[in-house]
């Protein structure tokens, strides 16, 4: 608890700038051998309307403790209709190995440069994991770093939390914590493993986060499917 | 100065080898062989990391998967893998292979005395 509090305090009150905070927790572990497809979906509603999020991607692990994975970012807003958004690269590093330390460490590196323009992001930060009986927290920090022709040129800082129970493999309950962006936001999120056959499987998450820190409304649906292979 | 210094130096090595062995994990050894794990079972001390080393004789990849210990591991061929599993309390833990999952299964069984 001591870890989690460091974190919130250290995330909760920063002050951060435009995308979108909920997405995914990220764990830090990599399997050799494992390619993956992905589609993501997300879908906020505030007072100023709709957003609707995808992003489809391909992801290879590189070895032992690397993985690649390439995306391809859609959106619809508002003011315009559902199109390609932005292009993404992403490496995770799982830098322990599960179990061996007190907690297990990754880190993240993700590159984005948005469709129609000379605009780009860079994340990167630290994956935590650790293990209490038959739950599991799961903690992401990321700094970001965004500059091009339409953004103004600035570091902000991401947070996010996953507590879960490992109640069965097709269905695990979790509380999701994000922060970021003057966004506080929490709520009840879900996952699950379904086994097809040998290393082929599919895994699913989904999560409902609603902002608490404002009066307005900010409420955020996240899915996300997995085919492992 | 010299003599000091060299005690020193000594003194951190010494501290930092024993912490080394003892802080090293119980090691339990599991072979892989005709997609069967043996032995099929194992007994671990409860309450304490230890450390499984799974020898894979087979001459295909095999990936150690199991819900229960939350592992997953993936282990080559003419290769041995290691997982990091506990601290658990006491109770029956299954884990099985992935590519040969009707054959390759065995169980941790962690008992709070009585270790084989």
């Amino acid at each position: 608890m001591r870890i989690l509090s460091i974190f919130a305090l250290l995330f909760c009150s920063q002050v951060l700038a435009d995308g979108i905070v909920v997405d995914k927790v990220y764990h830090p572990y990599v399997l050799p051998n494992e390619t993956e497809f992905e589609w993501r979906l997300l879908s906020r509603q505030t007072d100023d309307g709709n957003l609707l999020g995808q992003r489809v991607a391909f992801g290879k692990s590189l070895n032992e403790s690397l993985m690649l994975e390439a995306y391809l970012v859609g959106e619809k807003t508002e003011t315009e209709d559902f199109g390609l958004q932005a292009y993404e690269v992403e490496l995770r590093w799982m830098v322990t190995e599960q179990g061996e330390q007190w907690a297990d460490w990754g880190m993240l590196f993700e590159l984005e440069k948005l469709h129609q323009s000379d605009d780009w992001e860079f994340t990167t930060g630290v994956l935590f994991e650790k293990e209490f009986g038959q739950t599991s927290l799961t903690m992401n920090a990321f700094v970001v770093y965004e500059w091009g022709e339409n953004l103004e040129e600035e570091f902000e800082t991401e947070f996010r939390l996953k507590y879960r129970y490992r109640w069965m493999p097709e269905l695990q309950p979790a509380i999701e914590i994000y922060s970021g962006e003057e966004f506080f936001g929490i709520g009840p999120a879900f996952m699950g493993i379904y086994r097809i056959d040998r290393q082929k499987q599919v895994k699913w998450e989904a999560g409902f986060i609603s902002e608490i820190s404002q009066s307005g409304k900010d409420h955020s649906f996240r899915l996300a499917l997995e085919y492992e292979f | 100065m010299q003599a000091r210094l060299t005690k020193i130096i000594v003194l951190s090595v010494s501290l930092w080898a024993a912490f080394s062995v003892w802080s090293k994990p119980l090691e339990f050894h599991i072979t892989l062989k005709d997609h069967v794990f043996t032995p099929s079972q194992i007994t671990i001390p409860a309450n304490t990391k230890v450390k499984l080393i799974i020898h894979n004789e087979d001459d295909s990849i095999e990936e150690f998967d199991s819900f229960d210990l939350n592992r997953e591991k993936v282990i080559f061929p003419n290769k041995k893998g290691r997982i990091f599993i506990g601290p658990l309390p006491a109770g029956r833990y299954e884990y099985f292979g992935e590519y040969f999952p009707k054959t390759a299964r065995g169980i941790v069984i962690v008992e709070d005395s009585n270790v084989n």
